[in-house]
């Protein structure tokens, strides 16, 4: 799997989710994703309650997230937790506390249990 | 006498001591607040191990108990650990039992009436107060993502709250706690109007007393407040916002109402009995701990 395609599920997940749409309904956040081993940026927009993705970079991101893109794929498709790398400074955050904490939110709504 | 303290991630500006008798025992409890800093309370923990009888964490939860499942928050293992010989508890064991009670008995003598709408600030850290509430037909809302993570998102069942906790919690409680919950001079942030439409649609206000504080309105006219860890302070706050009714969930020694796991630690002190034992629902029953109910006139 690839990033976009593992950012695609992602956005399909948080889209077809009526309790994740109504929690995202007034977040409108740019977030930039920066493979640090490959030069491949990618991104992820929400706003009023819909999540799109799309290859390259993105102006003014509020969120900025670094890993390689094997763990931002991983990530991403849910084949693990962003605390694992979080925790062992494998993926590094960039942003507002509660942005970065409503993406991991997200990601275990998704993916959690 | 028995002697417990409290060490707190909150801050240092609330450190205390007072004196309490349970089950005939007198018990000094002194309160160390840390400022958030985890290393501190560590050496505080490391300081007072085998000269207190017990320890209580204040200002962070060890396990927040879902039904049958106990998660337990990895920053508040650590700092458990720093005691090789004292106990220390967080006063989960309290929330669960006492907590549940305090709903009854209010339901009971008829404070509070089934249908009423109850905001939760917090939920996921007294489960047993939400589980009361959904039992005895409370319509709950559990403000746990929005005041903890600011998604305007309101969890509007028992049901819901257990679904979502069970996701959420396996991995929230390996983050920092400082993520998770306000330590040392966050929990004195400014107020934050954002949410302040929950406060005024509930009937009943209840849980972490920190949310409320920083997440109420000015005026709650006629509101019921169910908390703890009040100071005088809090408690003039609220009578001038209107507030009808505070009921605290820990007794009030001193003017203030102390944390869970104040009182958690007083009864470990003197019975010598876990939390985590079959005997501890007697313990508690036996005590006879009960809160306070403040009622305030019209202002």
């Amino acid at each position: 799997m690839t990033l976009m395609q593992a950012l695609s599920q992602f956005c399909n997940e948080c889209n077809s989710n009526a309790r994740l749409r109504e929690m995202n309904r007034d977040w409108n956040r740019r977030v930039l994703l920066n493979p640090d081993n490959v030069d491949s940026p990618h991104y992820l927009i929400s706003e009023n309650g819909e999540v799109s993705a799309g290859q390259g970079s993105v102006d003014n991101p509020d969120l900025v997230i670094e890993a390689s893109d094997t763990i931002l794929t991983s990530v991403f498709s849910g084949r693990m937790t962003p605390t694992e790398p979080y925790n062992a400074g494998d993926l590094l955050v960039r942003g507002h506390q509660d942005d970065i904490m409503r993406l991991d939110i997200l990601t275990l709504l998704i993916w959690g249990d | 006498m028995k002697h417990v303290i409290s060490v707190s991630l909150g801050t240092s500006d609330r450190d205390h001591e007072a004196s309490m008798t349970i089950l005939g025992h007198e018990v000094l409890v002194s309160r160390f607040g840390s400022d958030g800093n985890l290393k501190r309370a560590q050496a505080m923990i490391q300081e007072w191990d085998g000269r207190v009888d017990a320890i209580g964490l204040g200002g962070i939860d060890r396990y927040l108990v879902i039904k049958d499942q106990r998660f337990e928050i990895q920053d508040a293992v650590a700092l458990a650990a720093s005691a090789s010989t004292t106990p220390v508890v967080d006063g989960s064991g309290i929330k669960d039992t006492l907590e549940r009670r305090t709903i009854e008995r209010l339901h009971r003598d008829g404070v509070i009436h089934g249908g009423q709408s109850v905001l939760m600030v917090s939920a996921m850290d007294r489960f047993g107060m939400a589980e009361a509430f959904g039992m005895l037909g409370y319509r709950l809302i559990a403000g746990d993502l929005i005041f903890a993570s600011r998604i305007n998102y309101p969890i509007r069942s028992v049901e819901e709250l257990e679904e979502l906790a069970r996701k959420l919690l396996p991995e929230l409680t390996r983050l920092p706690f400082e993520q998770l919950y306000p330590v040392g001079d966050a929990q004195r942030d400014g107020r934050d109007p954002r949410f302040t439409h929950y406060f005024s649609d509930a009937d009943i206000i209840a849980g972490d007393f920190h949310y409320i504080r920083r997440y109420m309105p000015d005026s709650l006219p006629g509101k019921i407040i169910i908390t703890n860890t009040t100071t005088r302070q809090d408690t003039e706050r609220l009578r001038k916002a209107g507030v009808s009714t505070l009921v605290t969930t820990t007794p009030v020694l001193g003017s203030r109402s102390f944390g869970a796991n104040v009182m958690e630690a007083a009864l470990v002190a003197v019975t010598g009995v876990l939390p985590n034992t079959p005997d501890w629902a007697k313990v508690v029953e036996a005590s006879q701990l009960t809160g306070t109910r403040l009622e305030f006139s019209s202002v």
